[in-house]
């Protein structure tokens, strides 16, 4: 077993790679990132200004692999034999095979559903009766961060991994799966909705009448100190280096941010030690997390930080689908009508709605998949659904308040392109609120995640230092691709 | 929201706070006149925000020569004196036929005789300028070192605090709603936030100019329609990879550069409008990675990330309408720059200037002529890209 392995892996899918010239053991299938940790490996990539980075935050994870500079780490599969090094974000392939890529295709649904988690699932099990569904997926399963739990999950009965693979069992033939795809927006064309996905290099055009956005929500960035350098863990990156891939973040973690009872059980279920710190300050070290230090000035001594602060709806293809927004409970959710829609023909379900446990996002997913049955003059219960989900009410997520008097601002990283809270902080308290501005004279919300993972924490800062309510900040709005895409792909067929 | 108040009069009133409206302001409270700015957002927040860094010498008649001969000296001083980035990294129009060539002889004759240093370089010669670049299919290159690009935000507002030094107003956040006029006099205009007594009011709107001349109540027909344009974003790459802004008319009228902060930036000729709908289009991401992957390749590789929209007030003959509208006394209008507006900005403050507080102007303003349109005199296109 490697240094982080908590399973036995299958030794027939065992393989070599080379890291920096030096051989390691890896298993076929596994993703570049995994394979890396699982040998001890942290620091994978240098940011522009020199920042030391890993795979499991904020922040792309540029690598060199085979001699091909700009290959994405975290979305490479190990091949026996594989080469990879280090780089700087700034380095990219300056020659290029001229391969002319695959043509595009077109695909004609009833419905597109962005997402396949409990909400996107139970959507596309109820229409499937009826309509002919698209169900999209950005990552390699199915089940959302329902997938990342080993624990038994409020509403469903057993192990989470089996319920998903029985609920996904029940598809007929009229869902059709595309795992590994993103959508790159929602573009309506009148009659239709036209949804441009990619999977692999492969750009497919489909058509669609109705849109379900079952996008889910995204990790809360919690600001403390070097809170970008690697080892340190986003929930929901932790979970699935240890349930879906059985490798441990480290030997000993520390567990920070509002909302540990999200990780602790999981901790505790792999007998991986760990400490709960609830007001971090600062991590160290060289080329990983080292050292956790708190408010207090208490030291701890761990290999990695894990940030469980709860999460928020990840509002950007809202946004560019043309929905609204409005603040409550600690985040900002969609504007719906009394049929779950941001505008006609396009619905919201999940945790893209609001935070709530797993079951009732199923729930909601089989709620709108109801509505649009009815829509198209099918036979459906959406009131069953709908009494169903009124027993759950959303959860609120706490704002921390931000501690800027005790930070030393320029380590503290609000977004993985190299922007500071420092930066964002003194355009602030220069006067200006607009977020817009804000965008252009710091870069926040410019990079690869394009606000995801720090539009949030740049308004929370405005609310804080300008003494302004959060519902009054205007966010800006998500422009296309929802997602980063490589030109070559869009380029493709003329 | 606003933090100024709106003054109860000033001399001249500029409507319009984008790089136009600006540097005029700025250019004439240098001159020593009270000048207010009101804009119904904030300074730089119309095309300005949206705009593509681009500054060149690089047109086709001898008045947008001229123009831009003042306006990159008064570029190159301000931002030495203001302390804000001009690259002088060039203008690079790749050729790819005879005719081109011969069209580009043309311009560059003109260019020449009014001390544009632009020449006709080989393919590999502009190899040289941009490793990056394709030229199996380039036979020449018009290429001007001293053509550049300016990050439009942080010079609006470089621009914006010195006009405020001066003794300007901005007024931001805060929307021209009707004219107060008596007798064919301005007396003054009705915001949203109160009403500001003035005399002389200049119309800097651009993709708005339209409702402002109605409001106005000009008769005179001045065509100037909102155009949505588009711009496209890569991943951030090692800095000094595409130096100068590369132009290439065959492929899509495509105009690509890097920022200063390492993205490829740039967009291509697909239009659509007229229109005040900024929505990013499925139709531009694939057109506009199509044309850049044929003139560089190794974009192909790169990560886009992000799209958005502008407007160009565009005019029948893509040259702008700048000077005094005479049926309303004291009414200027410097708007409808047609995709070049930002380029312009520090020499259009200059003539306008000169035309408010002198009656006259050095510089070939009668081109623009608000009047030509009537007249049915238009002028031949000004050289518009993307």
């Amino acid at each position: 077993m490697r240094p982080l392995d908590l399973t036995e892996k299958d030794p027939s899918k065992r393989i070599t790679i080379h890291f920096e010239g030096k051989p390691l053991e890896a298993y076929e299938g596994e993703k570049l990132t995994v394979a890396l940790l699982a040998n001890g490996i942290y620091w994978l990539t240098t940011s522009t200004e020199g920042r030391k980075r890993g795979a499991f935050t904020f922040g792309p994870v540029p690598m060199v692999v085979n001699g091909v500079k700009n290959i994405n780490g975290r979305k490479t599969v190990v091949k026996d034999g594989i080469r990879i090094e280090r780089q700087n974000y700034g380095d990219f392939q300056e020659t290029v095979e001229v391969d002319e890529s695959k043509p595009v295709t077109r695909q004609v649904v009833d419905v597109a559903v962005i997402g396949a988690g409990p909400a996107g699932i139970g959507a596309a099990l109820e229409l499937q009766e009826h309509l002919t569904v698209a169900l999209i997926e950005e990552r390699g399963w199915l089940g959302g961060d329902m997938w990342l739990k080993g624990l038994p999950q409020e509403g469903f009965d057993g192990e989470p991994k089996e319920v998903i693979k029985s609920l996904v069992a029940q598809f007929n033939d009229n869902v059709r799966v595309f795992r590994k795809t993103i959508a790159l927006g929602i573009f309506d064309k009148g009659e239709y909705f036209l949804v441009p996905i990619v999977k692999g290099d492969q750009l497919i055009e489909l058509m669609a009448r109705r849109v379900v956005l079952a996008v889910g929500a995204v990790d809360n960035i919690l600001l403390f100190e070097n809170n970008d350098i690697p080892g340190v863990f986003r929930r929901d990156f932790a979970l699935e280096v240890m349930n879906v891939w059985g490798v441990a973040p480290g030997k000993k973690v520390a567990v920070v941010g509002g909302r540990p009872e999200d990780i602790v059980p999981e901790l505790e279920r792999w007998g991986i030690e760990y400490i709960v710190v609830p007001n971090p300050k600062r991590v160290e070290g060289t080329e990983k997390v080292e050292k956790l230090i708190d408010m207090n000035g208490n030291v701890y001594e761990v290999d990695a930080v894990i940030v469980s602060d709860g999460r928020r709806p990840d509002i950007n293809p809202i946004t560019q689908a043309g929905g609204k927004l409005r603040f409550k409970r600690g985040y900002y959710m969609p504007v719906l009508d009394s049929q779950h829609r941001i505008r006609d023909g396009i619905y919201v379900a999940g945790s893209a709605v609001s935070i709530k446990p797993h079951y009732a996002n199923y729930l909601e997913g089989r709620l709108v998949g109801a509505y649009i049955l009815g829509e198209f003059g099918y036979e459906a219960q959406p009131c069953v659904y709908e009494k169903k989900l009124r027993e759950y009410e959303p959860e609120a997520i706490t704002i921390h308040k931000i501690e800027f008097d005790a930070f030393s601002l320029e380590d503290v990283q609000i977004c993985g392109c190299d922007v500071s809270l420092k930066k964002v902080d003194d355009v602030v308290r220069s006067g200006i609120t607009d977020l817009q501005i804000i965008k252009r004279l710091t870069h926040l919300a410019m990079g690869f995640c394009q606000g995801r993972f720090c539009l949030f924490n740049g308004a929370v800062v405005v609310s804080q230092r300008a003494n302004l309510d959060m519902a009054k900040i205007d966010l800006p709005v998500a422009r296309p691709p929802l997602k980063n895409v490589k030109m070559k792909v869009t380029a493709a067929g003329g | 929201m606003p933090t100024k108040e709106l003054p109860e009069r000033s001399e001249i009133v500029i409507i319009g706070g984008g790089i136009i409206g600006v540097t005029l302001a700025h250019e004439l409270a240098k001159r020593g006149e009270e000048v207010t700015v009101i804009e119904k957002r904030f300074v730089g927040s119309g095309s300005t925000f949206r705009c593509g860094t681009g500054i060149r010498q690089q047109f086709n008649d001898e008045a947008n020569v001229q123009v831009m001969k003042r306006s990159v000296e008064l570029w190159k001083h301000y931002s030495e004196e203001y302390g804000f980035s001009f690259e002088q990294t060039g203008y690079l129009f790749l050729l790819y036929d005879d005719d081109e060539v011969e069209e580009f002889k043309r311009n560059i004759a003109i260019q020449n005789r009014f001390g544009v240093p632009t020449r006709l370089i080989t393919p590999e010669e502009a190899k040289e300028i941009v490793p990056l670049l394709d030229i199996s299919e380039v036979i020449a290159a018009s290429w001007n070192p001293t053509d550049g690009k300016v990050d439009p935000f942080y010079s609006t507002a470089a621009f914006a605090l010195n006009a405020e030094r001066f003794g300007a107003k901005l007024v931001e956040y805060t929307e021209v709603k009707d004219f107060i006029i008596e007798n064919g006099e301005i007396k003054g205009l009705k915001t949203n936030r109160g009403v500001i007594k003035t005399g002389i009011v200049v119309n800097a709107t651009n993709a708005w100019a339209k409702l402002i001349n109605a409001m106005a109540g000009i008769k005179t027909p001045i065509p100037i329609e909102p155009y949505k344009h588009q711009a496209v974003i890569t991943q951030p790459i090692r800095k000094g990879a595409i130096k100068p802004m590369v132009i290439s008319f065959k492929y899509g009228h495509a105009y690509l550069t890097q920022t200063s902060h390492g993205g490829v930036v740039g967009g291509v000729g697909y239009e659509l409008g007229p229109t005040y709908d900024l929505n990013p289009t499925y139709e531009f991401m694939r057109e506009v990675s199509y044309y850049f992957t044929r003139i560089i390749p190794a974009l192909r590789e790169l990560l886009i990330l992000r799209t958005w929209a502008g407007y160009y007030a565009k005019t029948p003959d893509s040259n702008p309408a700048i000077g005094k509208i005479e049926e309303l006394n004291d009414y200027y209008i410097a708007a409808g720059f047609s995709g070049h507006g930002f380029m312009m900005a520090p020499a259009v403050a200059e003539m306008v200037a000169d035309l408010i507080t002198k009656g006259r102007t050095s510089l070939p303003v009668e081109w623009y002529d608000p009047y030509r349109f009537e007249r049915g005199e238009l002028r031949g296109q000004a050289l518009q890209m993307g």
